[in-house]
């Protein structure tokens, strides 16, 4: 530990020839905050010449925004960077490449009807056209048989496969001459055999002397193929170690913590269910697929979903609010009966209330009224005037008076645009008007997610008021310690399927294996 | 070696870093329309500059463009006579832009609401003192048929409606060239025209110079628009549809169903633009008469952001350019194209100018 602080702040080893050796990069004190979400806070990070360095988290645990301060993506509020032991700025991606620094972002950027070689051309241009692409044809055939990677240049990008088009950015990356290689989330679209040759290639290039980042959230991964880990959680670095002196089990503790800071209260007794879903069967879509999925949710009581993201949640939630069908298996809702494949609208009338995950593109509409957005579920049902008139001064009074319950800040008035609110405000809101219409089930997914602690907490209350009020609340985040402070029951979602249910207070340890697991 | 390579990165972004470009939260109502006031006059100013070089005296623009438009009754008449049928037509836009179906077919659905009009006119349909209404319901029907199509495979197989309602003008436009050279051809003219509408096929006068019922149906639509986009419930799940689709599926409001309506009601205003322009101004069906309506309504809508009473203004506004630029081709021979020069002037000044209510120029040291 104390070898790993040493190395925090700069100090430098001895190399094989008895040199001094700084590291690849430093970086000390780093915070980033987006709005009223700290998203880094006082991060440090070490990569030394030559190794494979894992950084571990959840998602949304920074490693990204870590990794994009590097590549000059992104500015730091705070905090100093150094590479090859010179203290650096780094303005933009353009000053990132002048110093040796390359990222493979997880979304490629690639100009599809364009070559390879033309791609990578297009990275670096400079003298004649003919003159560089000589030169660079050059420089890639020889990066290309130094790491044995196999890609035809002249074929263009979309004939390509996702993992070619990967080697293609990796190439990109070496032939801008990057000593510093950041590695986003790389096996996400890779089968099991491309992520080995993926693998052994990063090596070969570990061993010319490249210094390579590989930022990921599997734990095999780290385990199997870093020289060290650092593992990250919301915003701040957890521990760096050896993949040696880990077990798994020690590693899934340090990336879901064990921190419990909010109270928490339970639910009294729980009733009847109140939505049954059985056997469901989804196939591969936007989304993600469901797999003989089987749970109950009962009246009064919160049901965590526990999870990595993209292993089923955002299927399971257009599943219950009706927007996609599913292939088999049904659902049945409390005093409906069988509502399997019913249409979005039925759903709602039926009681079911939904806060979405992503509340900008799913649950405001950012150019219309505070009030239009707080009322229209209610327009929807038919509340509020009729068809020939919409009642406007019956919606701006409720309205007042949901913002005052709901305290959500930052509102000079009804008729100001919703889009002006802030994360946790316009969350406050969209809650207002889904709990407007009584519902009988309410789904959460990441309610929380970008909130600070203040405006989570009053989330999480609210969700527990309507526990109490006799509601059967889902709660789907990819937050452990979300999930463990509100629900009730918890269920782990992985790979389309709840693979292991937990009664609350549930152990942290079994949940994070039943997440990561592969069984 | 770092160091320097930073320090020569900075010194290069200072040329350009003079100026930063910002994104804008919001800008007050009252601010965005002095934006948009300000493009049009920059619009018309480069207008003004290319008539001059076509050889209009600064004082003749000053003439055609003001003088004698609002100092004639006939002048304002005529303005107020195109800008009926202008508005109508810029309504039907703003309905389908309003329900983001990009319907550029008007130009097709004014033809075949004439179409349809005249349809019941050569044949007498109907009692003559119902004539006119049978007129007015056949060419919306015919509107709403050319509309259906496009619509139809939008909502089934998801084609793109810019492209078909496009392509429906060319087919109509065909028609009506087949209709006016062979059975609808007015054996008594020269002109590929059809036979002169009977007096009960006209629309009666309202009194005041040549102006007819036209104008006051056209503001009655104008009202009954701005109900239904701004008062009704429909509009205001519309505005959801239109500002957040996503959300508005999520929520349960059927848009399918919303679109349907406002786009078959965009084809059954644009087909009455039809009606009025035939029974109102010509009287006849010719082979031209619809030129200058249908794109109008599309850029009218635009500029207007599809309010009705928007709608109106601008319509009267292009009616001032077309009947301006009627004297300019009379006494200085520019051709009418320059018309729509300058309209499409215009326009990209407008849409320049929402650059500036979106983002905001920031000189930085």
């Amino acid at each position: 530990m104390n070898a790993i602080m040493g190395h925090m702040r700069g100090t430098v080893r001895r190399g094989p020839d008895g040199a001094d050796v700084p590291p690849a990069l430093v970086l000390a004190g780093i915070s980033k905050t987006f709005g009223d979400f700290a998203a880094l806070s006082d991060v440090d990070f070490d990569l030394r010449p030559g190794e494979i360095h894992a950084l571990l988290g959840e998602n949304g645990a920074g490693k990204s925004t870590l990794m994009n301060i590097v590549a000059g993506i992104y500015t730091p509020d705070s905090g100093r960077v150094a590479i090859k032991g010179q203290p650096v700025a780094i303005r933009g991606p353009s000053d990132a490449q002048q110093l040796g620094v390359g990222m493979v972002h997880q979304h490629y950027k690639l100009v599809k009807p364009f070559t390879a070689l033309e791609n990578i051309l297009l990275a670096h241009p400079g003298g004649s056209f003919r003159a560089a692409r000589s030169r660079l044809e050059a420089l890639t055939k020889d990066a290309l048989d130094r790491i044995g990677f196999d890609v035809d240049l002249n074929r263009t990008v979309e004939t390509l496969s996702i993992s070619e088009q990967q080697r293609v950015e990796i190439l990109k990356v070496l032939v801008a001459g990057a000593t510093i290689v950041i590695l986003d989330e790389p096996t996400a679209v890779l089968t099991d055999d491309e992520a080995v040759r993926l693998f052994k290639a990063i090596r070969s290039l570990a061993m010319e002397g490249h210094s390579i980042v590989l930022v990921t959230h599997k734990l095999s991964e780290a385990l199997n193929y870093a020289d060290r880990i650092t593992v990250m959680r919301g915003g701040k670095v957890v521990r760096t170690v050896l993949p040696t002196e880990v077990t798994e089990a020690e590693l899934t503790e340090l990336i879901v913590g064990s921190a419990i800071s909010e109270r928490s209260h339970r639910a009294g007794k729980a009733g009847k269910p109140v939505l049954k879903l059985r056997a469901v069967e989804r196939s591969d879509s936007r989304g993600g697929k469901l797999r003989n999925l089987t749970f109950d949710v009962r009246a009064g009581e919160i049901y965590g979903i526990a999870g990595v993201g993209g292993n089923g949640q955002n299927a399971l939630v257009e599943v219950i609010t009706g927007l996609s069908r599913v292939d088999a298996g049904n659902m049945w809702l409390d005093a409906h009966g069988d509502v399997t494949n019913q249409p979005s609208d039925r759903m709602r009338r039926s009681g079911i209330a939904c806060i979405p995950s992503d509340r900008h593109s799913d649950a405001i509409a950012g150019e219309l009224r505070i009030a239009d957005n707080y009322a229209i579920s209610g327009v929807i049902e038919g509340r509020y005037g009729s068809v020939a008139r919409v009642d406007r001064r019956g919606i701006a009074a409720d309205t007042q008076d949901a913002i005052r319950r709901f305290e959500v800040m930052g509102v000079r008035g009804p008729y100001q645009k919703a889009g002006l609110l802030s994360g946790g405000n316009a969350q406050k809101l969209v809650i207002a008007r889904e709990f407007s219409g009584k519902p009988s089930l309410i789904i959460a997914h990441s309610p929380s997610r970008g909130l600070d602690v203040r405006a989570s907490a009053a989330v999480h209350e609210h969700l527990r008021a309507a526990r109490d009020r006799g509601a059967g609340v889902i709660l789907i985040s990819e937050d452990l310690d979300e999930v463990l402070v509100l629900a009730d029951r918890i269920g782990v979602m992985n790979r389309g399927t709840i693979v292991a249910e937990f009664e609350a207070p549930a152990d942290r340890q079994m949940i994070g294996r039943a997440m990561v697991g592969h069984g | 070696m770092a160091e320097t390579t930073i320090s020569t990165a900075a010194a290069r972004r200072s040329f350009f870093g003079r100026f930063n470009l910002e994104v804008r939260g919001h800008m007050p109502m009252g601010q965005q329309m002095l934006v948009v006031a300000a493009g049009i006059m920059l619009g018309l100013l480069i207008s003004a500059m290319l008539l001059v070089v076509s050889g209009v005296k600064p004082s003749g623009l000053v003439n055609e463009f003001v003088v004698a438009i609002f100092t004639s009754r006939r002048n304002v008449a005529a303005v107020l006579s195109y800008a009926a049928p202008l508005t109508v037509v810029g309504l039907a836009a703003a309905l389908a832009f309003k329900a983001r179906f990009w319907n550029i077919g008007l130009e097709g659905q004014v033809i075949l609401g004439a179409i349809g009009a005249t349809l019941v006119a050569n044949h007498d349909f109907g009692p003559p003192a119902l004539r006119l209404v049978i007129m007015a319901l056949a060419a919306m029907a015919a509107g709403i048929l050319w509309i259906g199509l496009p619509l139809f495979l939008k909502i089934k197989l998801q084609v793109n409606e810019i492209i078909s309602t496009l392509l429906m003008n060319y087919i109509a436009f065909n028609l009506l060239l087949h209709l006016l050279y062979g059975p609808w051809k007015d054996p008594q003219s020269a002109f590929p025209n059809s036979k002169l509408f009977d007096d009960v096929e006209r629309l009666m006068p309202i009194g005041w110079q040549n102006l007819n019922l036209a104008l006051p149906i056209a503001v009655l639509l104008v009202l009954m628009a701005a109900w239904l986009l701004g008062m009704s419930r429909y509009g205001f799940l519309l505005n959801f549809v239109h500002a957040n689709a996503r959300m508005a599926r999520a929520l349960g409001i059927r848009i399918v169903g919303l679109t349907l309506l406002f786009a078959l009601a965009s084809g059954a205003l644009a087909g009455f633009g039809g009606f009025i322009i035939s029974t109102g101004i010509e009287s006849r069906l010719t082979q031209s008469f619809f030129v200058g309506y249908g794109f109008s309504g599309i850029l009218i809508a635009f500029l207007a952001r599809n309010n009705p009473f928007a709608v109106a203004f601008f319509a009267i506004l292009v009616a001032v350019l077309m009947v301006a630029g009627q004297s300019l081709q009379v006494f200085y021979q520019i051709p009418f194209a320059m018309v729509q020069l300058i309209q499409a002037i215009i326009v990209i000044c407008v849409a320049a100018s929402e650059f500036f209510i979106h983002y905001r120029l920031r000189m930085v040291e």
